[in-house]
């Protein structure tokens, strides 16, 4: 438990993605090229920013170094303008323990679009799940429903409760 | 029914929002198609009425692809962008007769029954913008055209789907509703009958208009309907004007996160007038977006930060630094790193290796200062060169750098001089001493314009005349030199006056203040003369083990840092241990920013150790001392012509000769020694 290999990654994100399209909601599966880890998912939502409102793209991709998902996320506001790191902080500051989000926030390159993202740091992921047990067999769906929180990315019950794959 | 609320009707404009991705494609699209013409083009946006935040309307880059085709929940809309080539056609334009053209093309398919083909027809939008790509600053304004039709009266309140008799029947004739039909529809209720069922929008009969919801996909998060309502209204009036007077039920189709339609709204209206929209003349168009602060104008966006490649290798960098800051040592001042300026004398192998470390630290003035040609033998070592610079035969190495370094950083401001330091004891000519008038000029110039200059030249004696004025200037010098498998890094004492801060007593140490401490001819008694005569060939060129430049090289920029994060910086105390074993100081040397700051760094690469020596002042320097500075303030180019003529004039005037005569054992003295400083010292 913890590290997950590509296949691995590939086959559960595959699932998630249907268990999405179960249950009505927005993620894409997209392939980049035929290069592994060519294939993250994506999701995008607005989200209030005291009186704008800001697009937050979140992308599940695979770190190949750390052997885990990764969140990746980037923001605009409505006249197209990224939100610089600090801005991002800023955004999901009231949401999260400020000192936690400070330690896991960070920028760094797109492992599939080679484009400096924000991204949560890697770093403990694998322990995290590790400590997590199996709430899930599909250990994407148990990344995502972790970290997801800390950058306002909220799941559906619906997604535990799509028994056949838990 | 008894007494009637009668308001009128109003609508949630439209707000654009605009994905990078869209400017992106934009740029593109003029740099690699459009170039100068700017005729209008086709482009579409879309809008979601699931989960829908304001009353958005999102362009992005598939904008300007030939056919539409919006993401999962959204809907399509029909846009125009008229991208102008210069910010003065954009301002001039009439803004009032492009939204009346764009109004009547709007007009026009309504009459014409296109509509009923491509009900998206009726969510309208343009687009006028000027992109300058080489600030990658777009300004824009969009417009949601639409007639000015007689107003709809609001009959009752807004009703929710839920709060509506038999809403499960509703919601089921929805859900059955393809996708696809979505944003333009009819919702057929006949109680009677018991017939509640969706239709597409081409079944409509305007016999039927009793039993009729006329639903569309509202993009709309507020009670009033979305601005495209508006167009489908006059749409509706005008391919029915039987409607004019009737009671029409508009369904705003809403879906929520799941996917439940319950907070879809119900608005009864009426529209008491006729209106022709035949009579373009009298036609009147609504419809620009007001900008941020709700005045009516356009936009500006700067695109910089994510656009040009530039900035973004600027921002990646600074990042690496605040990671830094943030991380471990928050008190850290990138500011001041960023504003330092550096001189560089030397652009070799040393130079190179200072400049690349300059760079990772984030500064940003960076001036080299060489008067060589890069030579085959050179690439593999000076790190800024390559063969093919070699083979070119003329490349010069202060400008080469320069120029590699701003293709590393594009950032950073670089300048490469091309010129010889004039030495002691190296007689100039007269053929030469107008170009050697030049030369003291310019490097005296970059002296006093710097902040910093860095020793990193391969011979002593070309040290001096930097050293001289970088005291002379007051400016922070630091100093390289390698030896075949040594190096010695150093910073020269402070020149600018005494702010009188001691620093500390520490039992077993003893303290240099910043301005006691002595520059690199400070331990030397024999004034720099002519040190490539009479030597072999291994000892003029600096045959050194590699990696020490690369040592040296790190020691000297760190060094540097370190000290610009001191609060004292070049007046920044040194210690070193009384009793002469370096051991002794552990631990109690008081620790700065980035920990201790050493005068000096003496290393060994045949025993892997450093030693941290501090030396005092020399009165009878023959670069920094009282008499020198005095003597190149007050006679400045005819002092140093002198100095140039022989080196004995520099020990004269210091009064260095007395000491060569009454000791005549320290002569032979040189950097490739290790001096512990303590000889020096009572």
């Amino acid at each position: 438990m913890g590290d997950l290999s590509w296949n691995e990654f590939l086959s559960q994100a595959k699932q998630f993605y249907e268990i999405s399209q179960e249950l009505g909601d927005a993620w894409i599966l997209q392939e980049k090229d035929s290069n592994p880890p060519n294939t993250f998912l994506k999701i995008s939502q607005k989200i209030k920013n005291q009186k704008d409102l800001v697009n937050v793209e979140y992308h599940v991709v695979y770190s190949v170094s750390y052997q885990v998902p990764m969140l990746f996320l980037q923001a605009h506001r409505s006249d197209g303008s990224l939100l610089d790191l600090d801005a991002v902080w800023q955004l999901f500051m009231p949401e999260t323990n400020s000192e936690d989000l400070y330690q896991i926030l960070t920028q760094m390159d797109h492992p599939v679009l080679f484009r400096p993202f924000m991204a949560l740091h890697p770093c403990r992921t694998a322990e995290v799940l590790k400590q997590f047990g199996e709430p899930s067999k599909n250990q994407v769906l148990t990344f995502i429903s972790l970290y997801g929180p800390k950058v306002q990315l909220h799941l559906q019950n619906a997604y535990g409760l799509a028994t056949k794959y838990t | 029914m008894s007494l009637q609320e009668e308001t009128i009707l109003q609508f949630a404009p439209w707000e654009s929002f605009v994905s990078p991705t869209f400017w992106h494609k934009l740029a593109e699209v003029k740099l690699d198609h459009d170039r100068l013409s700017d005729t209008k083009r086709s482009i579409s946006g879309h809008y979601t009425n699931r989960n829908a935040s304001g009353c958005l309307l999102e362009v992005d880059y598939t904008a300007y692809n030939r056919s539409a085709q919006p993401p999962k929940f959204s809907h399509a809309a029909v846009g125009t962008i008229y991208n102008k080539n210069t910010i003065e056609e954009f301002k001039a334009l009439d803004k009032v007769a492009l939204l009346a053209d764009e109004g009547k093309e709007l007009v026009a398919d309504m009459r014409s029954g296109r509509v009923l083909g491509d009900p998206s027809l009726l969510a309208r939008f343009f687009v006028l913008s000027f992109a300058d790509l080489k600030c990658h600053s777009y300004y824009y304004w969009f417009a949601f055209p639409c007639p000015l039709t007689p107003t709809l009266k609001l009959q009752g309140g807004v009703q929710k789907l839920r709060d509506v008799p038999n809403s499960q029947k509703y919601t089921q004739a929805l859900k059955a509703l393809p996708a696809e039909s979505q944003a333009f529809f009819i919702l057929y209720v006949n109680e009677k009958e018991n017939v509640c069922e969706a239709r597409q929008l081409n079944s409509l009969d305007e016999k039927d208009v009793e039993h009729y919801y006329f639903g569309f996909a509202d993009p709309s998060e507020y009670d009033h309907p979305a601005w495209l309502m508006r167009n489908y209204a006059a749409w509706l009036l005008n391919h029915c004007p039987t409607f004019v007077g009737k009671k029409l039920r508009f369904l705003g189709l809403r879906f929520n996160q799941k996917m439940q339609v319950d907070d879809s709204r119900i608005w009864e209206v009426i529209q008491t007038e006729g209106c022709d929209l035949a009579d373009t003349m009298e036609l009147k168009f609504v419809g620009w977006e007001a900008n941020k602060n709700g005045k009516m104008g356009p936009r500006m966006v700067c695109m910089r930060d994510s656009m040009d490649p530039a900035k973004l290798a600027e921002n990646s960098v600074n990042l690496n630094l605040k990671l830094m800051k943030w991380r471990l040592v928050p008190d850290l001042n990138l500011e001041i790193i960023s504003q330092t300026k550096c001189l560089l004398f030397g652009a070799g192998t040393l130079g190179c290796a200072v400049a690349r470390n300059l760079l990772s630290w984030g500064f940003k003035h960076i001036t080299l200062m060489d008067n060589g040609k890069v030579g085959f033998s050179n690439p593999v070592r000076q790190n800024l060169y390559t063969h093919a610079d070699a083979v070119a035969g003329n490349r010069m190495k202060a400008t080469t750098a320069a120029e590699r370094l701003r293709e590393i950083n594009p950032s950073a401001e670089t300048v490469g001089h091309v010129l010889e330091i004039p030495m002691p004891g190296h007689t100039i000519g007269d053929s030469l001493r107008a170009q050697t008038e030049e030369h003291l000029n310019l490097i005296e110039k970059a002296v006093r314009d710097h902040d910093v200059v860095f020793l990193l030249t391969d011979s002593r004696e070309s040290r001096w005349l930097p050293t001289l004025l970088g005291a002379a200037f007051k400016k922070v010098v630091i100093n390289a030199a390698l030896g075949f498998d040594s190096y010695l890094v150093m910073r020269h004492g402070s020149t600018r006056d005494d702010s009188g801060d001691g620093g500390q007593e520490i039992e077993g140490l003893k303290c240099i203040r910043g301005s006691q401490l002595g520059c690199y001819f400070c331990n030397d008694v024999t004034a720099p003369g002519n040190s490539l005569k009479d030597r072999t060939l291994d000892q003029q060129c600096t045959v050194t083990r590699p990696g020490v430049s690369n040592i040296a090289a790190s020691y000297a920029v760190e060094l540097l840092v370190a000290l610009l994060q001191h609060p004292l910086r070049d007046q920044a105390p040194a210690y070193y241990a009384q009793s002469g074993k370096p051991e002794e100081a552990d631990g109690k040397v008081p620790e700065g920013l980035l920990g201790i700051l050493p005068h000096s760094v003496r290393g060994m690469l045949c025993n892997y150790e450093n030693i941290l020596p501090a030396t005092q002042k020399f009165a009878q320097c023959i670069a920094c001392s009282k008499p020198v500075l005095d003597a190149f303030r007050s006679d400045g180019h005819s002092f140093l012509f002198k100095t140039f003529e022989t080196a004995k004039y520099l020990e004269d005037l210091t009064g260095i000769s007395e000491f060569t005569r009454l000791n005549s054992e320290i002569i032979d003295f040189d950097d490739d020694e290790f001096d512990m400083s303590e000889e020096d010292e009572d």
